[in-house]
């Protein structure tokens, strides 16, 4: 009894539950949700929609919040296609560009607001603005679409069976995430700013450091993803990363984690995105309209801060 | 010090001291820096751009900023109690359709469906504000939520269809123009930051939504309803952004769900610009009609001179964006100068 009340207080417990039971009910309805070829589709939505909640998740793990993800995302995007369509680079040398961007853009986010002391909202607004027209500006809204076959046939590869290679990067992420976040010392010092700053402080943590590194880990995980949406849709669309506002704060925020800072999950998150890509993809197998899967997301993200709030007490009343 | 001067609105005429304090006061007050910066871009784009001053550039500036202002000032009621609005522009939209399916298919006159637009509006905002209340969970978590849910109740219903049969009288209105170059649309806007100033100003109604702002524990101590004002500074914004939507219909002659972009989310950045140059605190319990509405138009002014300068329309977002940047970094730098000379 105790090692089960012990299992249900773990973050990602309710997320696994809730999504093993979706899959259940799904599959029980519509026997065609774990076939092989919809199985890949939903890999792919995971991959990308992982790291871009990944890159939110970080971020929320230091108290703040950064809408700037998408543009990031977006721009780093661009960056990479354009830097093998107009310059030729080799696709790695493109990568590397690219997620050197996505650091930038991070870390410029990090030190204007730990200079000008303003809150990162207002701060990743006015850069969400500014990444986003650097994109507009480059491109004129019009696609590159010479993208070399080598990152093409990356993006419709396929490891085994039905997964394809775009899960690599994210699995790869994911453990590295999950061990930076439980082992490592600036995976530590991010939960510590985010719980409580003055105190991380007081124990020796340079928070500027921190916060900086947290907005530069959120700008490589988003430069990321931007650049693994450009191998699948095999080409650098300037409005990649426009839609990922809502998804970035759904996941982490259905895997419990805490608006105010210091606690955050990364499998949970993981178990988040899962749970949005399931739901989503049930929508169109029972061919419920599309236009209602902006207001599930919705509703999915109130349902999850609801039980969030009761969990959070339910300790309280188990010790009195 | 800033405990002292939140409840009082900030207003170089609201002070009780000499008069060389009350002028200096407006000297170094963030209206007074707005209306200087939009009188020195005034005089760069006359001299700059050809046109820019004639009657039609003034009257589609003045239509545009009607739209811009508004929205800022749907934005700045709910910052006002320290919350904030994503779902402005969805609720505006909302609010645009139910106007235009009034009107297309039960066949109401177009004043009753305006009501019953901007109804929907403050429907829209109850749920808002009803549920940032009841769970007591932040405003920004809730708002992002009812965005999507909003936006996508509205687009399933609207099947993303345009209403189109929009009565004459009312599109004229967005066409008319006052003495060659003055926009009807406009003067409704001024109207409206009129009131609000009054309530923010005169009223029992007003003085407690920036109590509840300022401080919830207080306002609560001292006999204000918190979650009832909190309630009805949302309501307030869904018909701030109602109108705002509703102009935008006069304008534009349809009512068209894609208005404000992909879940409204156009309307975020001139939502937050306007108040926030206006240097009303993200905070609450602080507010500046006036430096909201000269905020909002210099931000409309500065796309329209940069796009006749030529620059380049897909720059222009990046303009927008450093600006934002430069103005809470000016308006940081001038509190501390305040508070070092003991002026604030």
């Amino acid at each position: 009894m105790l090692q089960i009340s012990r299992l249900s207080r773990a973050d990602w417990f309710g997320p696994l539950l809730a999504t093993i039971i979706a899959i259940v009910l799904i599959q029980s309805f519509s026997a065609t949700f774990l076939s092989a070829y919809n199985i890949e589709i939903l890999l792919l939505a995971i991959a990308v929609n992982a790291l871009v909640a990944y890159a939110q998740m970080i971020i929320i793990a230091i108290g703040q919040m950064n809408l700037s993800v998408g543009a990031i995302g977006g721009l780093a995007a661009i960056s990479f296609a354009g830097a093998m369509e107009v310059w030729g680079l080799p696709a790695p040398l493109a990568l590397v560009f690219a997620l050197f961007i996505g650091v930038l853009a991070g870390m410029v986010n990090g030190i204007l607001i730990r200079i000008t002391g303003i809150s990162a909202f207002v701060i990743t607004l006015a850069t969400l603005s500014i990444y986003k027209g650097i994109n507009l500006g480059i491109t004129e809204a019009q696609p590159f679409y010479g993208i070399p076959e080598s990152v093409k046939s990356f993006g419709s590869a396929i490891l085994v069976g039905p997964i394809p290679l775009l899960v690599a990067p994210t699995i790869v992420v994911t453990l590295l995430l999950w061990f930076m976040l439980r082992r490592l010392p600036i995976g530590r010092f991010i939960l510590a700013v985010g719980s409580n700053d003055h105190a991380a402080a007081l124990s020796g943590i340079s928070v500027s450091k921190t916060v900086i590194a947290a907005h530069a880990i959120s700008g490589l995980l988003a430069a990321i993803a931007g650049v693994l949406v450009v191998a699948r849709l095999q080409i650098g669309q300037p409005s990649i990363g426009d839609d990922w506002l809502i998804l970035s704060f759904a996941a982490p925020v259905i895997g419990g984690a805490i608006l105010a800072g210091g606690h955050v999950s990364t499998m949970a998150t993981m178990l988040g995105v899962v749970i949005v890509a399931i739901i989503t993809q049930a929508l169109v197998l029972f061919s419920i309209d599309p236009f209602l899967v902006q207001v599930v997301l919705g509703a999915m993200i109130l349902a999850a801060v609801g039980l969030n709030r009761l969990r959070a007490r339910q300790p309280l009343k188990g010790s009195m | 010090m800033s405990a002292q001067d939140t409840p009082s609105a900030p207003s170089p005429n609201s002070s009780t001291g000499d008069g060389r304090q009350t002028w200096l006061r407006f000297f170094l007050s963030n209206e007074f820096g707005l209306i200087l910066l939009i009188a020195a871009f005034i005089v760069i784009f006359a001299v700059s751009t050809r046109g820019f001053l004639s009657p039609f550039n003034l009257f589609s500036l003045g239509r545009n900023s009607a739209v811009n202002i508004m929205i800022g000032l749907s934005m700045m009621t709910v910052i006002v109690t320290g919350g904030l609005n994503l779902a402005v522009g969805a609720m505006g939209v909302c609010a645009a359709m139910a106007f235009g399916w009034l009107i297309e298919v039960l066949g109401l006159p177009w004043p009753i469906a305006l009501l019953g637009g901007l109804g929907m509006g403050a429907a829209l905002g109850f749920i808002n504000g009803w549920t940032v209340v009841r769970t007591g969970l932040h405003s920004f978590i809730i708002t992002l939520a009812t965005m999507s849910i909003f936006f996508g109740v509205m687009i399933f219903l609207t099947r993303a269809e345009s209403y189109r049969a929009i009565p004459d009288v009312f599109s004229a209105l967005g066409k008319m123009k006052i003495a060659t170059y003055l926009s009807p649309l406009l003067l409704v806007t001024l109207a409206c930051a009129l009131a609000l100033t009054w309530l923010y100003r005169f009223t029992v109604t007003g003085r407690e939504m920036l109590a509840a702002g300022a401080s919830p524990a207080a306002a609560e101590l001292s006999g204000i309803r918190v979650g009832r004002i909190i309630i009805l500074c949302h309501m307030l914004s869904g018909v701030l952004a109602g109108m705002a939507a509703l102009m935008l219909v006069a304008r534009n002659g349809a009512a068209i769900p894609s208005m404000a972009g992909q879940l409204g989310q156009d309307w975020l950045l001139p939502a937050f610009l306007g108040p926030v140059l206006g240097g009303t605190l993200l905070q609450g319990g602080k507010v500046s009609v006036l430096g909201t509405v000269l905020g909002a138009f210099l931000v409309t002014m500065l796309s329209s001179g940069l796009l006749m300068l030529q620059i380049g329309a897909f720059w222009v977002q990046t303009f927008l964006g450093l600006m934002l940047l430069i103005a809470v970094l000016l308006d940081k730098a001038r509190r501390s100068y305040l508070t070092r000379r003991n002026l604030a």
